[in-house]
């Protein structure tokens, strides 16, 4: 990486990636003060309690612009702009009471948004994934992986109050004990790769599975935005994982070396045509009791 | 962008595949196909269990009201190469309703997929030519891999055009195909390839995103679903090629969508 002094054209990329991020902000912001003001209107959820969302949401939002703004790596315009998108669907239709379905499902999924979010900031304290030691593009994945899922939990919740259910704060119990269980191994980024696969992979099948259950067209929409979202993060982690077990890991960067990537790295994160969902978790496994 | 001035770099100190090597790895990669047949396989079957639903699933349950939000949530332009995506516009969209919504979708899906897998083919032929420079294996694994994917996507939505009773759609959309011609006439470097399968890769991803708030049997839904997040996938990995962050969005976007409009086939 050699981007601690950006040349002339990258600033100019990064002012250009910050005045697009600042304007979709703008649009985020209108997105969740309309979806403030139709929780007000209609009386399905606490004003204070949607103000306490939103404030929530753009302090995520801000967090990640700080995050941003502090690796040209990560300079990528619209990344705020498809917030807005993937909050449109919630804003765009009137609250009613939801199917208990589509709430046990819904639940689940923050469930497993909840348990990344806890997982990934886990492996940012090791060495070798947060650190000193770690690979910066790994580092920097992750770090914006986190982010990303936060943003899937708050909106699954956001949906949970707006159907009248109760907001799951808390990780999928079955698949907590499983890194449980592998914490003590997370010895090397291989180990940890690993386990974010396994957790993406649930995640992404889950919501492929029970995308066409949902019955909420809101709920629908977001949880198609986002299992696309989760698959990507599973083409990368592929990548990554098939890159270091080749002894190749100095290859994971941004550009990548790329006429020195072995072969297998072109085909290695997308395995399948059609995307699995042997690894989708039952619908109630993360249902509010 | 810095990125690809990179990448244009890496092209200069080339890693050569042959011919030869290039029709071996096509080889290994039918082998490697064969074993995901069964997945496909098994949508076909799951394709004819829907297709008298399909047939049925009249566009009475799709409101002109959300067809109208298909139409115009593809308006949005897409540009490659100086050259602008055929944007037909509402109105257009609006007026192809001789077919159920389901089957519209499957053909419009089929010939996204068919585009794809032309693109690719031509890019594999050029780059075999020695047209692109040097090809780095990993971007000639990548473009096998995934035009036998959209292939295995075009042959499991033709089968349920089939099964509904309509003809299949082997070709890519003749309108999309000028637009592809003209930017993919301009591309000289591997690069300026994966520009432009990412440019399709986006809009297929788009188009089943879309597509999934508007068809109405469950296959249809399992199915677009099932493709939905692979298409992510090559988005992702033709990003992380070209130098850019790979997952730089938390949520999917239908921004680029194509219309029921473009397919003319129904």
């Amino acid at each position: 990486m050699t981007r601690n002094q950006p040349d002339r054209s990258q600033r100019a990329l990064l002012e250009e990636s910050t005045d697009l991020h600042r304007d979709a902000m703008r649009q985020t912001n209108v997105v969740l003060d309309e979806l403030v003001e139709r929780h007000d209107d209609q009386h399905s959820v606490d004003p204070d309690e949607a103000a306490d969302h939103a404030a929530a949401l753009r302090a995520s939002i801000t967090e990640r612009d700080e995050a941003t703004s502090s690796s040209s790596m990560l300079a990528s315009a619209g990344v705020a702009g498809a917030m807005a998108a993937g909050l449109v669907a919630l804003s765009a239709s009137a609250a009613s009471a939801g199917t208990p379905t589509d709430i046990q499902i819904l639940q689940t999924q923050a469930s497993l948004e909840n348990l990344a979010v806890a997982t990934y900031g886990v492996a940012l304290t090791l060495p070798f994934i947060g650190g000193s030691s770690a690979i910066p593009v790994v580092k920097a994945f992750v770090t914006q992986t986190k982010t990303q899922h936060l943003e899937h939990a708050q909106t699954f919740n956001a949906a949970l109050r707006r159907l009248k259910g109760k907001p799951q704060n808390n990780p999928d119990p079955v698949l907590l004990k499983v890194v449980n269980a592998a914490k003590p191994k997370l010895t090397t980024p291989s180990a940890v790769v690993a386990l974010a696969l396994e957790l993406e992979n649930g995640a992404a099948a889950t919501y492929v599975k029970y995308v066409a259950t949902l019955k909420d067209p809101a709920s629908k929409s977001l949880t198609a935005s986002i299992m696309g979202v989760e698959a990507q993060h599973v083409a990368i982690l592929l990548a990554v994982q098939a890159l270091i077990g080749a002894g190749d890991a100095s290859m994971i960067t941004l550009p990548p070396p790329l006429a020195s990537l072995p072969s297998v790295a072109g085909s290695v994160g997308f395995p399948q045509p059609f995307f699995s969902i042997a690894q989708a978790r039952p619908a109630t496994e993360g249902a509010v009791n | 962008m810095p990125f690809k001035k990179n990448i244009h770099d890496v092209r200069r100190s080339p890693l050569e595949i042959s011919e030869k090597e290039l029709s071996s790895l096509t080889s290994d990669m039918i082998d490697a196909h064969e074993g995901t047949k069964s997945v496909s396989r098994e949508a076909v079957a799951n394709w004819q269990e829907v297709s008298g639903v399909a047939t049925q699933a009249l566009s009475s349950e799709f409101s002109r009201r959300r067809l109208l939000a298909f139409g115009g949530l593809a308006a949005v332009g897409v540009a490659v190469a100086g050259v602008e995506m055929h944007t037909p516009g509402i109105a257009a969209a609006a007026s192809s309703k001789s077919a159920p919504i389901d089957v519209r979708v499957a053909a419009l899906a089929a010939s996204l997929e068919n585009l794809a897998v032309y693109t690719y083919s031509a890019g594999l032929k050029a780059a075999t030519a020695g047209k692109l420079g040097t090809v780095p294996p990993a971007v000639a694994t990548f473009a096998t891999t995934a035009m036998a994917q959209h292939a295995d996507h075009a042959d499991v939505w033709n089968s349920t055009l089939k099964s509904a009773g309509y003809a299949k759609v082997t070709k890519p959309d003749p309108k999309e195909l000028v637009t592809v011609n003209n930017a993919f006439a301009k591309v000289t470097t591997i690069a300026g390839l994966a520009e432009l399968a990412l440019l399709l890769e986006g809009v297929a991803a788009a188009t089943y995103l879309e597509g999934l708030s508007v068809v109405t049997s469950s296959a249809a839904k399992a199915t677009a679903a099932s493709i939905q997040p692979v298409e992510m996938q090559h988005v992702a990995i033709l990003r992380f090629v070209l130098g850019e962050y790979p997952v730089p969005s938390a949520f999917a976007s239908t921004a680029m969508s194509r219309p029921l409009s473009d397919n003319p086939y129904l």
